[in-house]
């Protein structure tokens, strides 16, 4: 399953975890609490337990569940953060469950087309040098009934290459079925 | 006050300034810096350093100032004359040190700012084995899950759920690869 192999980021960002005080780990689960954490870090804890909250989510995993596999992922994680963890998802697990469900069915598309441009913002009102290069893609999709919507979003270059690699990764997997 | 506090709180000044105009931590209050690094000075005396120093880290972060733009810039202003146009050698000193650790991430918040287009947050991606299906198309087609993830700076995230086959797939990374070449055209331009 994606997002739960153990990596050495995964480890450092669940010692981070382990540095917040249990009370405040779980007040920030569900709201961003002002640490002074390294910026960077705080980004990926958010990430690292949205993402899994997504994944046992879909997976409708119970909270005893969802503690083995964080066990499984990283040997790093401190016993009082995995109760709140327990604890949290023990109360929320099975409405987030649900939700998500209804989501996704609902929403599978199919790609029509994709159309690129690379940009470069040069200068903005809150900065004169902004020299920021960036891709921006225009995906027109049509949904399960034909009808057909289009979503646009920007990457900076080094978020471009990791989506390229991961599209690399796809069609490496699907060559292998 | 002895050199080491004056030197701290410089830096606490100018870190609590980042905090407050590129790092979203609204709480910084100029109140609150005050109390906390400033207490002896008067409400007034406090403010001018405040407003000075905020516009010099303004000054240097809309500029994206390199090592040597930011020497000759913090020259000048210990040069100027008048009580509240100068800057001290220490102010120089601090800030110099301020923008040499922060300059990346103040420039990540400025670039974030200017995006007005929703950001890709998250990828994920499975792939699925077709075994049956309503419409009677052949099983064993193998078929690629892409979730994105799409976001504006301050609101929800979008996730848009959209299916790939191989061909696809193959057509999104020719596709990529043109968009790696211009990439890589501009790059060896400058």
């Amino acid at each position: 399953m994606p997002g739960l192999e153990s990596t050495s980021g995964v480890d450092s960002t669940v010692e981070n975890i382990g540095r917040l005080p249990p009370d405040v780990f779980a007040e920030t689960t569900f709201q961003r609490a002002g640490i002074d954490l390294e910026w960077k870090a705080l980004q990926s804890i958010i990430r690292l337990l949205s993402s899994n909250f997504r994944t046992a989510a879909k997976n409708n995993l119970t909270a005893d569940q969802l503690v083995a596999r964080l066990g499984e992922g990283s040997r790093h994680w401190a016993k009082a953060v995995l109760q709140v963890v327990h604890q949290l998802w023990s109360e929320h697990g099975s409405l987030i469950h649900t939700y998500q469900e209804a989501h996704a069915m609902a929403s599978i598309g199919q790609m029509v087309d994709m159309q690129w441009k690379l940009g470069m913002a040069v200068s903005s009102d809150t900065c004169r040098s902004l020299n920021s290069p960036y891709v921006s893609l225009l995906l027109k999709v049509a949904d399960t009934s034909g009808e057909v919507s289009y979503k646009s979003f920007e990457m900076t270059i080094p978020q471009f290459q990791n989506f390229h690699s991961q599209f690399k990764d796809i069609s490496a997997a699907l060559e292998t079925v | 006050m002895a050199d080491a506090d004056t030197v701290k709180s410089l830096n606490g000044l100018l870190n609590g300034i980042a905090q407050k105009i590129y790092y979203n931590k609204s709480e910084i209050t100029e109140d609150l810096l005050k109390n906390e690094l400033y207490p002896d000075l008067s409400p007034e005396e406090f403010h001018a350093l405040h407003e000075k120093m905020k516009s010099l880290v303004k000054s240097i972060a809309s500029a994206d100032m390199d090592q040597a733009q930011l020497e000759a810039f913090l020259t000048a202003q210990t040069r100027k004359q008048g009580g509240s146009g100068g800057v001290s050698a220490e102010q120089a000193a601090a800030l110099s040190r301020f923008w040499k650790s922060h300059r990346a991430r103040i420039r990540e918040s400025l670039v974030g700012q200017s995006r007005w287009e929703p950001g890709l947050r998250g990828l994920s991606w499975r792939v699925d084995v077709q075994t049956a299906s309503s419409r009677g198309e052949p099983s064993g087609n193998a078929v690629a899950l892409v979730e994105l993830e799409l976001g504006r700076q301050g609101e929800d995230s979008d996730f848009v759920c959209l299916e790939f086959d191989e061909v696809k797939v193959n057509q999104v990374l020719k596709k990529m690869a043109e968009i790696q070449e211009s990439i890589d055209s501009i790059v060896n331009k400058s």
